[in-house]
């Protein structure tokens, strides 16, 4: 079973990392949805035991209930992000009305000269007073 | 708020801390050492012994008259700018903040509390500096002290590491004990004093003290007379018995000292500007001190300690004054201004005291300081006693040209009334270096004090006049009278000196420094270039390589036992296939189809992982993965009806199109996978020991009144990690709605 584990771990993480470097945004937070279940499932897997539900009253062998409390925090948590990111690949758009990170890799670096050559008339013109 | 409120803060602050320092000094002084982190040695270790007290009572003594005169400067500073009176408070913040770093660096007995303090007054003259920050000159002069001597700063950490490995201390007063004679310690007290040289602006490291003269007349008087400046010095001080250990490293201050006396005084003497010629005077002095420590020795020590109170005292002074001159005539150029003794005799009358106390002249506390010169010098041979009286002609040569230049000869310009307090500050100053040529037992005493932790034993620092022809007096006499030939030549002079200064602006190191920074610049312009160009390449180049490293270290580690199958049963057939099923899905979910699919697609991959969480025994996560995949695909979804059809079309095309990276994401995508694969399954073939947790928790969970053991965990056992969870669903869900509505919370 550990082997069919990892696996499939190993198959989601691949995924997500392929994904993740597309350059369509929304493919990218998807891209980060496999992973994080990938680490979802590692978490589950890794159960020192496993058995019936753990819940009272039991008999036997039960599964290990320590990963799972783990596995629903690191769930929700994980939800919390993709929300996150959700929300900021819209305000991307709103902003810059294109969800191609190749857009906006050049938007930024149109910006970044602006910046620059603002500081440059900057500081000609305060040489300029200087004299 | 009111106008008066902040500058009368910060001048309480200082007047209170200066009479509670005295206080304590003179019944014997203080000390507090609390362990602060005690795992990495690290104590509060702070002591007012005489150095300490000496640059503790000169940080908050002449803020005092810096803090009167700044009260009447600022405003008008500012009106004269177009800025509002609101940024006052922030002013006075930042030089109290200098105060109060400076006395802390004073007082400090640890290297690592040393060095934190260090930064601070680095930080606080860098905003002080830049404190006209619409002014390029002023930023670009802010960033050049900051980085000469936040740079050099490292050096001293790194002395302190150094010293750290060696003995496994960071206390001044252990390490004196145990310190012997060997390279560590030289190297180490090498970088110390390196930092040091550079924050007290000796030369190479002299050009950013003249760049720093745009800031605010009371912050370069400040930062002149007794902060940032003199913190280097200071540091040589404290730190002196490792320095002393290697007399390699005293000679090496002796000519540090010396070329920076001689390229202080030279330039002085060259410039035209009021505080260029007195931030180049600055140096020079500081030179002195440096100097003096370097020749060593019990008077070599004392006159430092005696050379560094006059000149705070004296040299704040001629700052105020220049500041008041500016104020009263609008003018900052000595070549604009003369004859201002009749219009602002106070201001002259002081100036002139202190003016003679930085050149030396007799009836001034300045004297006694080139006395203690002399004889340090004297001691040490005729070489160093020329080389003194070759520093002293030129700075009497630039004091007179400074002084008579602004008061005497024929009037240039109209003065106007200038306020009482900005020029009492002066005239007080000048009264103080008066009085103390006539009694200088005071600063005998503070100076004597101030010398004992440098050399470890207390010395006498004599100030006295001798009317005998001793060698002292004889150099005293042949500076005056040098002096004042290189004064009454002083057409010539001027031009030569210049035209030195001008040789040094085009070979000095200001020019290292400017090129430095251009190519660093241009470094990182390049590198932001290709990153913003292409961020997934970065990513690829992270990932690549790092997925053959940890390849390459499960490779070479052995495999024999680490990797296990795992038990197989019947009954597990359901599970298999479920994750074999999820495992395609995800490998579909890659596929370039429209969104829609892919969200889909996505939300299939975590249905069949929920399956798999009810199939292993936890029905309550496969409940939260239902839930949390179906929002999560209601909020894909979302996202997708407010993004119009057409800019989704385009991404799917720009997905297909690609052809350059048609190889490169599936090979990150199988090293990843790999990668993982392998990391997971060797973790997982690891667990699986024995214990008997999931049986104590089960017991346990009755007690947190709770029949599901999961929740006795969440909410009982693991309660703060919940918390902390909780946590950050609330902050995602501020982040969301603020994105969302674009910064507006409702």
């Amino acid at each position: 079973m550990t082997l069919a584990f990892a696996l499939a771990a190993g198959v989601l993480a691949g995924s997500g990392a392929y994904l993740a470097l597309k350059r369509d945004l929304l493919r990218v937070v998807a891209g980060i949805v496999l992973i994080a279940n990938a680490a979802n499932l590692t978490l589950m897997a890794s159960g020192g035991t496993r058995g019936e539900s753990p819940i009272l009253p039991v008999e036997g062998e039960i599964s290990d209930p320590l990963v799972q409390a783990m596995t629903l925090t690191a769930l929700v948590i994980g939800f919390a992000v993709i929300a996150l990111l959700l929300s900021l690949v819209y305000r991307v758009y709103t902003g810059y009305d294109t969800l191609d990170l190749d857009e906006l890799s050049k938007e930024e670096a149109r910006h970044a000269r602006e910046i620059d050559q603002q500081a440059r008339d900057d500081d000609d013109v305060a040489e300029a007073e200087g004299r | 708020m009111r106008t008066w409120a902040p500058p009368a803060t910060v001048l309480a602050m200082a007047g209170a801390g200066f009479v509670a320092l005295l206080w304590l000094w003179l019944t014997g002084g203080g000390e507090v050492d609390v362990p602060w982190a005690p795992t990495l040695d690290l104590r509060l270790h702070l002591r007012l012994d005489g150095l300490a007290a000496m640059y503790a009572l000169m940080a908050t003594g002449v803020a005092v008259p810096v803090f009167v005169f700044a009260w009447r400067y600022l405003p008008h500073h500012l009106a004269q700018q177009g800025r509002s009176v609101r940024e006052q408070p922030r002013f006075y913040a930042l030089l109290g903040m200098f105060m109060v770093s400076m006395v802390g660096l004073a007082l400090a007995q640890d290297l690592i509390l040393l060095f934190l303090f260090w930064d601070l007054t680095a930080v606080a003259s860098y905003l002080l500096i830049a404190y006209d920050r619409q002014d390029g000159g002023a930023r670009r002069a802010a960033l050049m002290a900051l980085l000469v001597t936040a740079i050099t700063a490292v050096a001293l950490l790194i002395g302190t590491l150094l010293l750290y490995d060696r003995y496994a201390t960071f206390s001044l007063p252990e390490l004196f004990r145990v310190a012997e004679s060997s390279t560590t310690v030289t190297v180490a007290g090498a970088l110390i004093a390196l930092a040091a040289l550079a924050k007290s602006a000796q030369v190479p490291f002299h050009f950013w003290l003249g760049r720093a003269m745009v800031a605010p007349t009371p912050v370069s008087a400040y930062l002149h007379s007794a902060a940032m400046v003199a913190a280097g010095v200071l540091l040589i001080g404290r730190v002196y018995p490792l320095l002393e250990l290697s007399p390699v490293l005293l000679d090496a201050l002796v000519v540090a000292g010396f070329a920076s006396m001689l390229v202080g005084g030279v330039l002085a003497l060259s410039r035209d500007d009021l505080k260029q010629v007195l931030a180049y005077s600055t140096f020079s002095q500081y030179g002195y001190v440096v100097f003096l420590y370097g020749l060593g020795g019990e008077s070599g020590v004392g006159a430092a300690a005696f050379y560094v109170v006059t000149h705070a005292v004296a040299k704040c002074a001629l700052f105020l004054t220049a500041g008041a001159v500016t104020r009263a005539t609008g003018a900052q150029r000595l070549s604009e201004l003369g004859g201002l003794a009749r219009a602002m005799p106070v201001v002259a009358a002081g100036s002139l005291a202190c003016a003679a106390t930085v050149a030396s002249l007799p009836l001034t506390v300045g004297f006694f300081a080139d006395e203690l010169l002399f004889k340090a010098a004297l001691e040490r041979g005729w070489v160093f006693a020329a080389m003194a009286l070759l520093i002293a002609v030129l700075t009497l040569a630039y004091m007179a040209r400074f002084w008579t230049g602004l008061f005497l000869g024929a009037p240039r310009t109209e003065a106007g009334p200038v306020p009482g307090a900005m020029v009492a500050p002066v005239g007080v100053l000048g009264a103080i270096c008066l009085v103390a040529g006539l009694v200088p037992a005071p600063f005998a005493a503070i100076a004597q004090d101030a010398a004992t932790p440098s050399l470890l034993a207390a010395v006498p620092v004599e100030a006295r006049y001798y009317l005998d022809l001793r060698a002292e007096n004889l150099l005293a006499l042949a500076t005056f009278a040098l002096g004042a030939l290189v004064h009454a030549g002083h057409r010539a002079v001027p031009a030569a000196a210049e035209a030195v200064a001008r040789l040094g602006e085009r070979l000095g190191p200001e020019r290292a420094y400017t090129a430095g920074l251009a190519a660093l610049n241009g470094l990182s312009d390049r590198v932001h270039d290709l990153e913003v160009r292409d961020f997934r390449g970065r990513v690829t180049a992270i990932f690549l390589p790092s997925g053959v490293l940890f390849a390459l270290a499960f490779v070479l580690t052995p495999t024999v036992g680490a990797y296990a199958v795992g038990s197989f049963s019947l009954g597990d057939l359901p599970l298999v296939l479920m994750l074999g099923f999820a495992a395609c899905v995800a490998v579909a979910a890659t596929r370039p189809r429209g969104h829609l699919t892919m969200v889909l697609t996505l939300g299939t991959v975590g249905f069949a992982l929920a399956v798999v969480y009810a199939l292993l025994g936890a029905p309550n996560v496969a409940l939260v993965a239902v839930l949390v995949e179906t929002i999560v695909a209601l909020l894909f979804i979302g996202v997708l009806s407010l993004i119009p059809r057409e800019v989704l079309r385009s991404q799917m095309r720009a997905t297909r199109e690609r052809r350059g990276t048609r190889f490169r994401d599936p090979a990150v995508g199988l090293v990843a996978g790999a990668t993982v694969f392998v990391l997971v399954w060797g973790g997982l073939s690891r667990t699986g020991g024995e214990g008997d947790a999931a049986r104590r928790l089960t017991e346990l969970a009755p007690e947190a009144h709770a029949d599901n053991v999961v929740t006795a965990i969440l909410a009982d056992l693991r309660a703060l990690d919940t918390l902390g969870e909780i946590t950050v669903v609330a902050v995602a869900l501020l982040g969301v709605t603020k994105l969302l509505r674009r910064g507006r919370l409702w």
